[in-house]
């Protein structure tokens, strides 16, 4: 079928391209692009995965999809919708995801090259490194809006996705989202917390009843009123959420009187928080602001206009109600994931976001604006993806031709910048970073916590989240022994015990696999009394291979990164507020300094 | 409770499907998307590629006109087409197919030959809101672009050979309100508050307030009050110097209350006050580009055809020099800022209401001179849109295709220019250019037949142009062994490329908004590398 092309390829791409065999991450918007691109240039071997399904909102660029297609496996249809055009292609469909055993490094061996299709950070991170254990070339795609970019990615050879710093996500201390919310995301990130502590998977780390360790609020009457509170209410505090809230049916009422009234009157007794803020004012179901207004008239989308206090709560009861009616249909045990595009979840969080905006002395958004800061959404347009996808098959000829110094990253920009330029590439391909804590040839990175404090338990989350790790095994170095086992079971009695008690101190250092990235990594472990919970330490900023671009080199700033993890970022001078929450799928949208522009996905929508 | 309804209010299913693109160029640029009504010429690889990017966001009607059947080559290099197109007309095959994408969209075929319907019924291409065309001859490009440009329709000429690609934008000119600039300057008016905001100001004595009260009220109020004491030593001057800035973020720090110990309260307040000190103490000024365009012949000589945006310029122009005393209409957009809802939401409808005040003066000019014309009425929304983004207008002035035939023009010397220096992606422009005049000359792509006897053909093209624009010959051939290598096929791979790249830049066009690259561009998929020339 791709006659006259046989003519202008050289027989050497001709030859590379029929032997090939190509694996596409991710078929979404890029990822259909990618596809079509490489079944219309007579690639004859392609595999394709991706875990989610098809949406409604996926439709404005996802063209192998359409409406008739809607909740089924995208990575089928996209194969199906190929084939129709062109049957002669192997096609190899997994409605998956990548991270699993089934796609280890002699999975990842067999191809010539990955193309990266994704959307959020920790599948990118794990291609990155199943790509770098299988020496396999990759190529990695994104989009934002009117940008996008392509690079290239083989060890060795170029940096990986993990050799500069990423901007770290935005997460919020505790006591500011369960007692002393002051702007709408804080309202926003307890709403979800909430809809998870009612219908999702339930996480300790995201109570939503008040914080009486709080230590603001220490030495306050909050403990006297506790005691008084208890009485009053018959000990709900003492209980979860979810069994709370099972027990009481689900009424709406009596959710809405817990949540908007008892809780806030209970913050109230918490003095000290109050001192010099602005308390908060509780709610009483049957006298709502906004009740006797007339429907308010608005131009524009329904969506953007925002509801009455009075509305809110009717949509609260509705989307509770039905919420409810989902979770019960369900086996026991199950649970319901909150997802943007899913009417009643986004209704859900809207109403409860703005109830608690409005007794906060919060502005109210509308549910068109909450959406995109509670679902992280980044737009998605149907040009960019096809530009980015057309680059990114054109490189993976590059690659097959074996020319993989052509292949510098690219960066579309939203508009011709001051040089004439739409594309911005780099000259020359950008070396390895030799302090990258996952391609560098020995990896290492500092562990900053309290080594009085932190568990083991706390230290597998922190290998897991800060380090990306999917299983992680950790032995001391030089004695051998084992503190953390990826073998369900086998350290959990020492779960509990901090990381001193277990003999571990200031500049002991653990070494780190995973067994399915094949990474291993030494981690240093570096005692701070100041650190809550960790941070870790890397040398990523020390200074790189100058840059070629023209632009200011005033990347640097300082020698420690924080990384993402629980403990806020220090350095917090820049102003643009990031609406960023920890969640899978979810990914910061900040221009560093000099390259990785837009490094933002695709689109989210993995969570 | 029994007559709580659940009343959610639905989003629709366009809402929700369009969801991803309306955060990028919100219900409006949708509206015009939705107006908009392309025309594309010939439905190549190339062309089909970018009638679905188009399709997919939603545009109103595509027309496709093409007299061609569909041959192997098509089917092998164009998504839209099946086995069973094979022999069909190209244009109502890729329709059928590209109508699948979304069903809102509006799909016609037209089978005549473009310079036919250009000759017998050139009126056809006045309903169109963009004409993008592929796969031309020279002759028909140099009719069609001059055809257009009389017409003021824009024109979106685009080229796929190989591994070359390229577009020409053709429009007279490209006004957009909404330029979505990097960092949008804040509208704040301190230097020059108008009656309701300094009584706002006014109301509020920060010394007496409580405790509370004190760390939630918005900074801008804060850093007015520093000024306003600043201004009592100081001769009423505005703070501009650095130093001058230092001693107002002084005089912030002393608002700061402290505790019982003395020591300072950490107010959030304030520190965003002590922020926000040197950008927001910029005064207030009527930006240079804004002023050349309402001062401009286009803005003061109106006519009956005038586009509205040069109408609106003259209202605005009429605005400035009377209400505005000097500036321009207030935004109206005030910053997320820590402060309570009384406050925020108070200061926010101070800002708001002047913003259409000052609109509204502007809407009524603008009627004035639309009932003066006798001209297509223009509505509120588009001025309080304009009004709103006055601070950001854009003009771009286009130029005509033919223009690039001439010879002794000034593009012709620029071009010269190019290709002394040598900038090999000129040479990938003559070369394409070459490729039209050889298929106007031999009704075929060179190559196409026989590559080894095409090449002097082809050559002889070159030669031509290269001393239209007085140049020497190139010193190699390589470029034309290569060209003619191609024999006209199209590398799909570059046809989703180039294509996306002219759907990315129709939509801007559309929606007016956005930044059109201005206003050629040029793409070598072998060595990837591109460049964006102004001709």
């Amino acid at each position: 079928m791709v006659a006259r092309v046989a003519g202008v390829f050289d027989e050497k791409l001709t030859e590379a391209i029929a032997n090939s065999k190509v694996l596409v991450v991710g078929a979404g918007g890029i990822g259909c692009e990618i596809l079509k691109n490489l079944v219309l240039t007579g690639f004859p071997n392609i595999e394709i995965i991706d875990l989610d399904t098809i949406d409604v909102s996926n439709l404005n660029r996802q063209f192998l999809f359409h409406k008739e297609h809607v909740g089924k496996s995208k990575a089928q249809v996209a194969k199906d919708s190929a084939l129709s055009f062109n049957p002669n292609v192997n096609i190899i469909a997994h409605h998956d995801s990548v991270i699993s055993n089934d796609y280890g490094v002699s999975y990842f061996k067999q191809f010539n090259i990955v193309m990266n299709a994704l959307d959020n950070r920790v599948a990118r991170n794990h291609v990155n490194r199943m790509c770098l254990a299988a020496d396999v070339p990759l190529v990695e795609t994104g989009t934002a809006g009117y940008a996008g970019q392509v690079e290239l990615i083989k060890k060795g050879l170029t940096q990986c996705y993990e050799c500069l710093p990423k901007a770290p996500q935005k997460s919020f201390p505790g006591c500011t989202i369960r007692n002393t919310p002051s702007e709408p995301i804080h309202c926003i990130v307890w709403a979800k917390h909430l809809f998870n502590q009612l219908f999702g998977e339930e996480d300790p780390d995201q109570d939503v009843s008040p914080d009486t360790a709080d230590p603001e609020a220490a030495g306050d009457a909050g403990s006297s009123a506790l005691s008084a509170k208890e009485s009053e209410t018959g000990n709900v505090e003492r209980k979860s959420t979810r069994t709370w809230a099972a027990e009481t049916n689900y009424e709406p009422e009596k959710l809405f009187t817990k949540l908007f009234g008892d809780d806030i009157h209970y913050l109230l007794s918490m003095e000290n928080l109050w001192k010099k803020r602005r308390p908060p004012t509780p709610l009483v179901w049957d006298n709502l602001p906004g009740k006797d207004d007339s429907p308010a008239k608005h131009s524009g989308l329904p969506d953007q206009r925002v509801w009455s206090v009075h509305e809110c709560a009717q949509v609260f009861a509705a989307s509770c109600k039905a919420l409810e009616a989902d979770l019960k249909g369900r086996p026991s045990g199950d649970h319901l994931v909150w997802d943007k595009d899913e009417k009643s979840s986004m209704d859900f969080v809207t109403a409860c976001a703005n109830i608690r905006a409005h007794i906060f002395n919060i502005p109210l958004k509308s549910r068109f604006e909450i959406k995109s800061m509670a679902g992280n959404i980044i737009p998605a347009i149907a040009t960019a993806n096809a530009i980015v996808a057309g680059l990114a098959v054109l490189r993976a000829q590059n690659i097959l031709k074996g020319e993989l110094e052509a292949c510098t990253s690219v960066y579309l920009r939203p508009k011709v910048n001051h040089r004439g330029q739409l594309f911005v590439p780099e000259r020359t391909l950008t070396a390895p970073n030799p302090k990258c804590y996952v391609c560098a040839p020995k990896p290492e990175v500092a562990l900053a916590c309290n080594l009085k404090h932190l568990t083991l338990k706390e230290l597998n989350s922190a290998l897991k989240e800060g380090l990306n790790m999917q299983a992680p095994d950790a032995a001391v170095e030089g004695k051998g022994l084992v503190v953390l086992s990826s073998e369900p079971g086998e350290t959990d009695h020492n779960n509990d015990k901090t990381l001193e008690e277990i003999g571990l101190n200031d500049g002991c250092a653990l070494l780190v696999d995973d067994f399915l990235q094949n990474y291993e990594v030494r981690v240093r472990l570096q005692q701070e009394d100041e650190e809550k919970s960790w941070r870790l330490v890397t040398e990523l900023d020390t200074p790189m291979p100058a840059p070629k671009e023209d632009k200011p080199a005033n990347g640097a700033n300082g020698s420690n990164d924080p990384k993402p993890g629980p403990s806020r970022p220090k350095d917090d001078s820049d102003s643009d507020m990031e609406i960023i929450e920890e969640d899978e799928g979810v990914e910061t949208v900040k221009p560093p300094k000099r390259r990785r522009v837009e490094m933002s996905d695709e689109i989210v929508e993995l969570c | 409770m029994a007559s709580l309804s659940p009343k959610s209010p639905e989003q629709n299913e366009k809402s929700k499907q369009y969801d991803r693109q309306l955060r990028l160029w919100g219900d409006h640029g949708q509206t015009a998307l939705e107006n908009g009504h392309i025309c594309l010429i010939n439905a190549t690889a190339l062309g089909t590629e970018v009638l679905k990017s188009i399709v997919l966001p939603g545009i109103g009607a595509i027309t496709i006109v093409d007299e061609n059947n569909v041959s192997d080559e098509d089917i092998g290099s164009n998504f839209f087409l099946e086995t069973t197109s094979k022999g069909l007309n190209r244009g109502s095959e890729t329709l059928r197919l590209l109508l699948e994408l979304n069903d809102a969209v509006q799909g016609h075929s037209v089978q005549e030959p473009p310079d036919q319907i250009l000759q017998e019924n050139p009126d056809f291409f006045k309903s169109f809101s963009v004409v993008i065309g592929t796969s031309l001859n020279e002759k028909l490009i140099k009719d069609l672009s001059q055809y257009l440009w009389d017409l003021n329709k824009p024109f979106i000429l685009c080229r796929s050979v190989g591994f070359l690609g390229s577009f020409r934008i053709q429009f007279r000119e490209h006004s957009i309100i909404e330029t979505h600039p990097e960092n949008e300057k804040v509208d704040l008016r301190l230097d020059v508050p108008f009656t309701g905001l300094s009584d706002y100001f006014d109301s509020i004595v920060i010394s007496t307030l409580e405790l509370k009260d004190h760390g939630h009220i918005p900074w801008i109020v804060i850093l007015y009050k520093a000024v306003q004491k600043w201004q009592t030593t100081n001769l009423n001057r505005w703070p501009m110097s650095r130093k001058e800035k230092n001693e107002i973020k002084d005089i912030i720090q002393q608002f700061i209350r402290s505790d019982e110990n003395g020591v300072p309260i950490n107010e959030e307040n304030f520190e965003e006050a002590i922020r926000a000190v040197n950008t927001a103490l910029l005064p207030t000024f009527l930006p240079v580009k804004v002023q050349d365009l309402i001062y401009s012949s286009a803005a003061i000589n109106l006519t009956k055809e005038s586009n509205p945006f040069w109408i609106m310029c003259s209202a605005l122009r009429a605005f400035v020099e009377a209400e505005g005393k000097g500036n321009l209409p207030l935004r109206g957009v005030l910053p997320d800022m820590t402060a309570s809802t009384e406050h925020y939401v108070k200061l926010q409808n101070i800002y708001r209401n002047q913003a259409s005040v000052d609109a509204e003066i502007v809407y009524r000019k603008v009627q004035q001179i639309v009932s003066q014309l006798q001209c297509d009425s223009i509505s509120e929304t588009e001025v309080k849109l304009f009004c709103r983004h006055a601070h950001d207008l854009h003009l771009i002035i286009g130029s005509n295709i033919a223009l690039e035939y001439q010879t002794g023009s000034p593009v012709a010397s620029y071009i010269a220019r190019h290709l002394e220096e040598p900038d090999v992606m000129m040479v990938h422009y003559i070369l394409l250019r070459a490729a039209d005049m050889f298929k106007s000359e031999h009704c075929r792509a060179p190559g196409e037949w026989e590559p080894e006897s095409d090449i002097a053909k082809l050559k002889n093209c070159v030669s031509k142009i290269l001393s239209d624009v007085s140049c020497s010959p190139f010193p190699k051939d390589d470029h034309i062994h290569e060209m003619c290598r191609y024999g006209g096929a199209e590398i799909h791979s570059v046809s989703a490329f180039v294509g996306g790249c002219v759907a990315h830049e129709a939509i801007k066009l559309i929606t007016k908004q956005y930044n059109p690259v201005n206003n050629t561009f040029i793409y070598d998929g072998a060595s990837t590398n591109s460049a964006t020339f102004t001709f």
